[in-house]
């Protein structure tokens, strides 16, 4: 080529790269536009209104309910009586796994690290130190394997044939869903620590994150590579749609939505959390503003609270939302569909073992 | 230069003002340069696609803080040329083979090949950051001193290294490219 010809595939390249950088772009928040001249006087007044507020009796009854905000949701269930939606909780603590039934019957699994439903809720994959484990929702061990540093299994498949995938340190590991046939994917990148993500259905393909953050779609049954993302840097959380088409990928300041490893949707700013709605393309997700945070759907805000919101899980059919609130010791359950609807429940560290405030691992069907 | 003048200030305007279509605008003026200076720097089609989409995002995530009286090529061109730098840079640490079976191929392609004559492969053949100053000066056409401030390098080490990889090239590929 000389200076002025085309490089190879430029016309395809910018056009894929023109639809990320739009995308980029009309996801972004646009800076408010500076008002140099009043802002002195707007921050004096305000700051003078707020100490006259804070000072008056009215002033101080809204103290108290900003107080009362950062405890939570005022008319939460003191304990977890029901779950608002049929299907059962995996919910991980600082005491080990245990399942939360529909009827809000708690058992305990065991003292492990990390847990994930098998496709149907039939078994639970759990993962100590040195050990990955199937377990039935009783808790009795069906096979164990014995690996160094195992952790964050993902169980994927159908009703009759399933893989587990999982990490020993950095190697991405496939056993099969009874406890054979597991090889470590040679030759792949170094994993991320990150849940490897089965896209759903047959066959068998596995989203990982490597160590620089590029996403790669793998078969492990044929050990062939169908797609690989640019880097994303630092991955926090990989997640299919339910038809398998698109990848969630949620960094440390990015949400991107992958498509053949191609990124259709790219949008700049720290999300803690999100989450394909099931059965759409719709991504639930919470964003902090400030001492804030809130969830949305879309543009649609859902609920909003002070403090630290942790972790969305989306109940089996769609309709409800779980939000975890570790500053308010609460998980709060919006309904999105058929009009809005808030349960909250309390004392979530206490119910399960106490130590710090648990971690959800599914809700399955 | 590419990217100068009062159309580009006029869609920098009318992309800090939201609008999509100057956005569109102002990549497709700058994409080919870009894509191409990436490539020629990396060598490489998907890294050099990757490389210019992530200088572009990056670009676009501070454009409403650009000052519209700076050109934006420049500040393009720096964020790529640097990316492809280090992109080869950390791709040389990753090989997995000796450089001896690739200098055998690179004899080969040199003797037999008629495609190693071409620009690009020939360019492949020099240190990244020796393709990057000849990119920056024959494809982007900036100026040694312009260089230097973009590469944040002495004008000497600009001037030399443009000299020693040209000369490089005119032995590869039997003529003089300036």
């Amino acid at each position: 080529m000389k200076w002025d010809q085309p490089a190879p595939r430029e016309q395809e390249a910018g056009d894929r790269s023109w639809n990320v950088v739009r995308s980029a772009w009309e996801a972004r928040t646009p800076l408010p536009r500076p008002r140099r001249s009043r802002l002195p006087l707007v921050a004096i007044a305000a700051a003078v209104a707020v100490v006259a507020a804070a000072l008056s009796p009215p002033g101080l009854a809204v103290l108290g309910s900003i107080s009362d905000a950062v405890r939570g949701e005022r008319n939460a269930k003191p304990a977890l009586f029901s779950l608002p939606s049929p299907g059962k909780l995996l919910v991980v603590s600082e005491r080990g796994v245990w399942t939360a039934a529909a009827d809000g019957s708690r058992r305990f699994l065991g003292p492990y690290r990390d847990a994930a439903w098998s496709p149907h809720g039939l078994y639970v994959a759990v993962s100590g130190r040195t050990e990955i484990s199937a377990v039935d929702p009783k808790g009795n061990v069906r096979w164990s394997l014995s690996r160094p540093d195992v952790s964050f299994p993902n169980w994927g498949g159908s009703r009759t044939d399933t893989r587990i995938a999982y990490l020993t340190t950095s190697r991405l590991h496939v056993v099969a869903g009874d406890g054979t046939d597991d090889v470590d994917a040679g030759g792949l990148p170094a994993a991320a620590r990150i849940s490897p993500a089965w896209r759903p259905g047959l066959p068998f393909v596995v989203a990982y994150a490597d160590t620089r953050g590029r996403v790669y779609a793998y078969e492990p049954q044929t050990g062939a590579l169908r797609w690989r993302s640019a880097p994303l840097p630092d991955p926090r959380f990989l997640q299919w749609s339910s038809d398998g088409r698109y990848v969630l990928v949620v960094t440390r300041d990015k949400l991107a939505v992958l498509r053949g490893g191609k990124a259709v949707s790219l949008r700049f700013g720290r999300v803690p959390a999100a989450a394909f709605r099931p059965g759409t393309h719709a991504v639930a997700e919470i964003r902090r503003l400030g001492a804030t945070s809130e969830v949305l759907l879309g543009r649609r805000v859902l609920f909003r609270g002070t403090g630290e919101f942790r972790q969305l899980a989306w109940s089996p059919d769609g309709r409800w939302l779980l939000v975890t609130w570790p500053t308010a010791d609460q998980w709060i359950f919006v309904r999105v569909a058929g009009g809005r609807r808030i349960v909250a429940v309390s004392s979530i560290t206490e119910q399960f073992g106490g130590g710090a405030f648990p971690s959800v691992a599914g809700w399955c069907c | 230069m590419a990217g100068s003048g009062r159309e580009e200030r006029a869609w920098i305007r009318g992309a800090q003002a939201g609008s999509v279509a100057d956005l569109e605008a102002l990549f497709r003026h700058h994409w080919p340069r870009a894509y191409r200076a990436a490539y020629l720097v990396v060598h490489d089609a998907a890294a050099a696609e990757d490389i210019a989409q992530e200088s572009f995002l990056a670009a676009v995530r501070t454009l409403e803080r650009f000052d519209r009286r700076r050109p934006f090529g420049p500040w393009l061109h720096r964020i790529v040329v640097n990316r492809a730098i280090d992109w080869s840079r950390a791709r040389a640490l990753r090989r997995e083979i000796g450089e001896a079976p690739l200098a055998a191929v690179a004899a080969t392609d040199r003797s037999d090949n008629p495609h190693a004559r071409t620009l690009a492969s020939a360019l492949a053949s020099l240190s990244p950051e020796h393709r990057a100053v000849i990119v920056l000066r024959h494809l982007l056409e900036y100026t040694p001193g312009e260089i230097s401030e973009l590469l944040d390098l002495p004008r000497c080490t600009v001037n030399s290294r443009l000299r020693r990889g040209l000369d490089a090239l005119a032995a590869l590929l039997g003529e003089d490219v300036r």
